[in-house]
C-alpha cells in the first residue's frame, strides 16, 4: 500500500482537490482517445483524495475512476500492465462501484474484482474493508 | 522431506496457553491452557501420556491470558471477570493470590515482565495495568495507566530492559510506554534506558495501521519491534524510542494474530490463515514474507509427533483419526496442522546460538501445536 504522504489531499483544501480532479478528467479524455484505457486508470487512481472526508471530492474522482474503469475492455491484458501498487486502491474503487447498484458498472467491477482477488489475494480485499482512515 | 514434527492436542477451543518446558520439552513437558472457560488445566507429559495434573478453578468467567514466568516458577492469569490472580506452586499445590487490577472492563492479556518482578495486563478498559508485588504488605499492588489508549488493549510486550512496554489496541495504534516503579526498578541497571522516564510516560506512538492492531514483540535485542494489523499488514519498526522507521509488509492473505520473533532477523506470523508464515530480514534489513511453515505434503511420521498425538487421541479417548473430525468441523479442509484461526504462539526452547528452536501455537480449532524449526533455521540462512 502506499503511505500516506504519496496522497497529498491531508493538508490540501477542497478547491485545490477539485482542480486537481479537473485536470486528470482531462488527462483522462486525452489517453482514452490516444487508445490507452490502462493508462487512463493509473492515473485516475493517482492521487485519490483518501483522507478528506469531503463527500464532493470523493465522488467528482469516483466519477472519474468510473470513466477510466468502464472504458476497460481487455481487463486479462490490464492487469499484464497494472503494477501492483495500484491494485489496494483500485480494489477500494470497485467496492464503491459494486455499492451503486447500477448494472454494466456492477458487471464491469465484478469482471475486475475476480481477476483482482486471483492477482492479489485475499490480503488486498481486506485491506480495502478494513481500512477506515482511506475511503474513496 | 519433514520439516516440522508436530503434535496435536484435542482441546475445546484453547484461548491462550503458555508451555513451561526447562530443558529438553520432550522429556518433562508441563503446559498450562484455558480450555475456554474459567479454568486453568496444567497437563503433564508423562510416560508416552498426557496427564491431568490440576484445575485450578479460581475466575468467574473466560480466563483470557496465562504466562508462566520460567524462573520463578509463578503462573499469572487474567481473566473477563477484570481480576488476576498468581499462583505460587506449594509441595504439589497451586495457590492463588488475589491482585485487583481496579479495572472496569474484562482484562485481556498477561505477561510477565524479563527479570519477573512485574507483569502487565491488557484491557477492555482502555488501559495497561502494571502489577508487582509489595513485601512488606505481602500484596501485588496494579498501578493503571489509563491515559493514551482510545480502545482495548489487545496485546502487550516487555522489552528487554524491563522498563518499556509495547501495547497494541484497536484504535489501530501501537504505543510504548515506560513502566519504571521505583523501589521496583533500578536507575543504574538499564544503561540504554533515559533516567527521567516517568511511570506511564508514553515514549512513542505508531499510528501505521488504520485499523486494529495485534500482537506487538520485541526483537530479543529490544531493537526491532512488530506487530500486525488486521488489514492483512505486518509492520516492523527499528529504533522505536529515538526515530521509528517502519517498514509496512503487505500479506496476499488473511491477517496475522499474534507474531513471534525466533532471532534478531526471523519473525513467525500466526493468523487467520492457519498456517504459520516465515517472515526474514536480509542483510540490509530489508523484511519480506519468505513462506508458510506448513508444508502440506510434510506429514508428521516422525516417531515421537506420532507417539504423542495417539497418545493424546487415548487421553480423549478418541481414535488418532478421530480427533479432527470430533473437534469443531472445520469449514474446508485445509490439511494443515491447524484448521481454524491461530490465536496465539509462544516460545519453547531456544539452541545454543540464542534463537528458538521450538514454538508451540494455539488456535480456535482447539488444538495446540509443537514446531521445530531446526531445519528451517538452516534452510533460511
Amino acid at each position: 500500500m502506499a503511505s500516506s504522504s504519496a496522497y497529498p489531499d491531508a493538508d490540501e483544501n477542497l478547491e485545490a482537490i477539485i482542480t486537481r480532479i479537473e485536470q486528470k478528467s482531462r488527462k483522462i479524455e486525452t489517453l482514452l482517445k490516444q487508445s490507452k484505457p490502462v493508462e487512463a486508470l493509473k492515473t485516475a487512481l493517482e492521487g485519490s483524495p483518501l483522507k478528506t472526508r469531503d463527500e464532493r471530492c470523493k465522488s467528482a474522482n469516483w466519477i472519474v475512476v468510473h470513466r477510466a474503469m468502464m472504458a476497460i475492455k481487455d481487463v486479462d491484458g490490464m492487469f499484464n500492465s497494472l503494477d501492483p501498487e495500484y491494485y489496494d486502491i483500485l480494489m477500494k474503487y470497485l467496492y464503491r462501484g459494486l455499492s451503486t447498484g447500477d448494472r454494466p458498472t456492477c458487471d464491469q467491477c465484478l469482471k475486475i474484482h475476480e481477476k483482482l482477488t486471483e492477482k492479489a489475494g485475499l490480503g488486498c480485499i481486506l485491506r480495502s474493508l478494513a481500512d477506515t482512515a482511506n475511503t474513496v | 522431506m519433514a520439516l516440522a514434527t508436530f503434535t496435536i492436542l484435542s482441546l475445546h477451543l484453547s484461548w491462550s496457553l503458555i508451555f513451561n518446558s526447562t530443558g529438553n520439552f520432550f522429556s518433562l513437558p508441563v503446559i498450562a491452557f484455558c480450555p475456554n472457560n474459567n479454568e486453568l488445566h496444567i497437563y503433564k507429559f508423562i510416560k508416552d501420556k498426557w496427564e491431568k495434573l490440576h484445575v485450578l478453578s479460581k475466575h468467574d468467567q473466560i480466563v483470557s491470558g496465562i504466562d508462566w514466568s520460567r524462573s520463578s516458577n509463578k503462573i499469572v492469569t487474567v481473566s473477563h471477570d477484570r481480576n488476576s490472580y498468581v499462583w505460587t506452586q506449594e509441595g504439589s499445590d497451586w495457590v492463588p493470590t488475589l491482585v485487583i487490577l481496579k479495572l472496569n472492563r474484562a482484562a485481556l492479556c498477561v505477561q510477565w515482565s524479563p527479570k519477573e518482578n512485574k507483569f502487565a495486563v491488557g484491557s477492555g478498559a482502555k488501559s495497561v495495568c502494571i502489577c508487582y508485588y509489595e513485601q512488606e504488605n505481602n500484596w501485588w499492588i496494579s498501578k493503571v495507566i489509563r491515559k493514551r489508549h482510545e480502545s482495548s488493549v489487545t496485546s502487550i510486550a516487555w522489552h528487554p530492559n524491563n522498563i518499556y512496554l509495547a501495547t497494541t489496541s484497536t484504535d489501530g495504534k501501537c504505543r510504548v510506554f515506560s513502566t519504571f516503579i521505583k523501589g521496583v526498578d533500578t536507575r543504574g541497571s538499564q544503561s540504554s534506558t533515559p533516567t527521567d522516564s516517568k511511570f506511564g510516560e508514553q515514549i512513542a506512538q505508531l499510528d501505521l495501521s488504520s485499523t486494529w492492531a495485534f500482537g506487538v514483540r520485541w526483537s530479543p535485542s529490544g531493537k526491532t519491534l512488530a506487530y500486525a494489523g488486521h488489514n492483512s499488514m505486518i509492520y516492523f519498526v527499528d529504533e522505536v524510542e529515538s526515530a521509528p522507521a517502519a517498514q509496512n509488509l503487505t500479506l496476499r492473505d488473511l491477517p496475522l494474530r499474534d507474531v513471534l520473533f525466533v532471532s534478531e532477523r526471523m519473525v513467525i506470523g500466526v493468523g487467520f490463515d492457519c498456517n504459520p508464515m516465515i517472515f526474514a530480514a536480509d542483510q540490509t534489513g530489508l523484511w519480506s514474507f519468505v513462506r508458510f511453515l506448513d508444508e502440506r505434503k510434510a506429514t508428521p511420521s516422525t516417531s515421537k509427533a506420532s507417539q504423542l498425538s495417539e497418545a493424546l487421541g487415548k487421553l480423549y479417548g478418541q481414535s488418532k483419526q478421530g480427533t479432527s473430525s470430533d473437534t469443531v468441523e472445520p469449514s474446508k479442509p485445509r490439511g494443515g496442522a491447524h484448521e481454524n484461526c491461530i490465536t496465539c504462539i509462544v516460545p519453547l526452547t531456544k539452541g545454543r546460538d540464542g534463537t528458538i528452536k521450538r514454538f508451540s501455537t494455539s488456535g480456535l480449532d482447539g488444538k495446540i501445536v509443537v514446531w521445530d524449526l531446526e531445519n528451517h533455521i538452516t534452510v533460511a540462512k
